[in-house]
């Protein structure tokens, strides 16, 4: 190592080991100049991007943080204020359960049915080529469309009142969007009409990834179907099924649109409630709280499973 | 397994013909089916429906399942009216200048990403792609409060950078698969030929990867065409078709809301049909196969 002496340039502080490590950061150094010279049209191309995704990403995520530590008057830093004022109030807390909830409902709905769907779509018949079209409409349907339409369906005079009034099920119109676990059901159950086209996408693609060989090996050692499915399939689709769930679980805790056209005021999911604090209170700092918090919540969430499952088949 | 074992005990004594058990199956698999598409397009005709009835249809406490009174009139209003000229030219000018724009950062990027060794290849495009993790409430509340400081709300510009944010990403991640196709030998042949870097670049591998740029281009397209989320952030005054769509339903009016989000979904629907073959995994999932 070298240091500082009475101020003067570095000067190596003695031993052999020193020397030679010190060396090696000269070659280092030199070997990235000739790097930099010889890829100088490969740096010029990636820096746009790199600058962009830090410049308009990164930063905006560390100015909310910081917002989220500010003090809403004095414009001081570290204070924990906003999260006080944000945990204490019950509007929060209702955000914060029902996003978690609805992630939970949202993702067994989808990653069951979206399993079940895949599965039929690798079973050859005539249909499947039109199946799989028809599976794969709700993905172009914009998010915002799909709430509209969903509107229509779960409003108290909609089509879902109406067809359970027909088969004589309910005598008065149910009003799902009052709050509540029906309305995390209606809020899930539209999330999982536009997006379980891309959990069948996603796991398709693991499944039509295992060779038949394996199959007809377990064929003739007499597997069941069932066996076949929790011992050959699943296993093996796994890292598919990590992706599918990890992608799916983000857009959940982020569930926005929604919320807003389908839920309204009432009830609020933390990315509305972020949205309600700026726009109905023009509380930054509480809203960077909220978005903070969400963050915290994906992450822990991310990072959560990928220990739990082991990270291996995400390098993969 | 145990019950399993049972079921089939129960089977052997009643002695089920496997072949009637074949059948039971199919019929199941094919209820399933139905109920699926049922699921799936139901939601899809209703809409078209409600923006093609008559409001005694629609706005009554028991609403017919089945076009009664047929009426072009909401279409009709709503196309006179004009309120939807504008969000519409917003709309795609922003879709088109993101696709553009989006294309000439992530385009050179990407073709550098997919040349490294296959390690660092993947760890950067895995950080990449983590950028989606952040929530969008909490960069577009930063980016608004910038955006307000340097006067970019309200305008095209600013819109597009935000979506930017949003659509780099997922075109990185596309385009790297593209380029991971097209094989280095190809340059290295020009290389040798006399071409320097640029000429090989532009000359063996832009033609080559035309295809899947237009591909990429499209689907950002479509993804800023739909966003919602920087559009409520940064529209104050002048929206896009998606927000213009939702004040529609904020004010609970039924059939504009239907005839906005009908227009708002063709164009969509249209390129998705005409993708399908893009949209397949190999795009979608380019990072899990090697």
């Amino acid at each position: 190592m070298w240091t500082f002496r009475n101020g003067k340039f570095p000067v190596l502080s003695g031993s052999k080991l020193s020397k030679t490590k010190f060396d090696k950061v000269v070659k280092w150094v030199a070997t990235l100049k000739i790097l930099f010279k010889r890829y100088k049209l490969e740096m010029l191309m990636v820096l746009p991007l790199i600058i962009f995704i830090l410049g308009f990403t990164l930063v905006p995520v560390l100015q909310c943080i910081y917002y989220s530590f500010q003090d809403p008057l004095t414009g001081a830093f570290p204070t924990l204020d906003n999260y006080r004022l944000i945990v204490g109030s019950r509007k929060f807390g209702d955000a914060l359960k029902n996003t978690v909830l609805v992630t939970l409902i949202g993702l067994s709905l989808e990653m069951s049915v979206g399993m079940m769907v895949a599965l039929l779509l690798t079973t050859k018949s005539r249909f499947r080529g039109i199946f799989r079209a028809i599976t794969m409409i709700p993905m172009g349907v914009p998010t915002i469309v799909s709430g509209v339409i969903m509107l229509y369906i779960f409003s108290s005079n909609g089509y879902l009142n109406e067809f359970l009034y027909r088969i004589g099920v309910i005598k008065l119109p149910i009003d799902w969007a009052q709050g509540g676990l029906r309305t995390l059901f209606m809020v899930a159950i539209a999330d999982m009409w536009k997006v379980t086209p891309l959990v069948i996408i996603l796991l398709l693609s693991g499944l039509e990834s295992i060779p038949s060989s394996i199959y007809e090996a377990s064929a003739i050692d007499g597997a069941t179907r069932f066996q076949n499915f929790f011992y050959i399939t699943l296993p093996l689709i796994k890292p598919f099924f990590t992706i599918a769930l990890i992608m799916r679980a983000i857009d959940a805790f982020r569930i926005f649109e929604l919320p807003m056209v389908l839920a309204g005021r009432n009830t609020m999911f933390l990315g509305t409630y972020a949205y309600s604090e700026y726009f109905d209170y023009n509380n930054i700092h509480a809203s960077g709280a909220a978005s903070t918090i969400l963050l915290l919540l994906i992450a822990a969430f991310v990072f959560g499973y990928i220990m739990m499952v082991g990270s291996r088949e995400v390098e993969q | 397994m145990k019950l399993r074992k049972e079921m089939g005990l129960i089977m052997a004594e009643r002695k089920i013909d496997p072949k009637v058990l074949q059948r039971i199956n199919r019929v199941l698999k094919a209820l399933f089916i139905a109920g699926t598409i049922f699921f799936i397009l139901v939601p899809i005709l209703l809409l078209f429906k409600i923006s093609v009835s008559a409001p005694q249809d629609i706005l009554t406490q028991h609403p017919p399942f089945l076009i009664k009174n047929f009426t072009w009139n909401h279409w009709k209003r709503v196309l006179a009216a004009g309120h939807i000229w504008v969000p519409l030219w917003k709309s795609v000018v922003v879709a088109t200048s993101v696709a553009l724009l989006g294309i000439m950062i992530a385009a050179p990027a990407a073709y550098v990403i997919s040349r490294l060794p296959t390690g660092i290849k993947y760890g950067v495009l895995l950080a990449i792609f983590s950028t989606r993790m952040f929530p969008e409430v909490g960069i577009a509340l930063p980016i608004s409060v910038t955006f307000i400081r340097w006067g970019l709300v309200d305008t095209n510009f600013g819109l597009v950078l935000a979506h930017l944010i949003k659509v780099l990403p997922l075109m990185a991640w596309i385009l790297t698969g593209t380029f991971d196709s097209i094989p280095k030998d190809l340059e290295q042949s020009a290389l040798v030929d006399g071409c320097d870097k640029l000429q090989a670049l532009v000359i063996v591998v832009l033609p080559l990867s035309l295809a899947g740029m237009a591909a990429a281009s499209i689907l950002c397209w479509l993804e800023s065409w739909n966003e919602f989320t920087y559009a409520v952030y940064l529209c104050l005054a002048d929206a896009t078709l998606p927000l213009k769509t939702y004040y529609y339903v904020r004010r609970g009016n039924w059939f504009e809301s239907a005839a906005y989000a009908v227009f708002l979904t063709i164009p969509v629907l249209i390129i998705t049909f005409a993708l399908q073959n893009y949209l397949k995994s190999d795009y979608l999932s380019g990072a899990l196969k090697y």
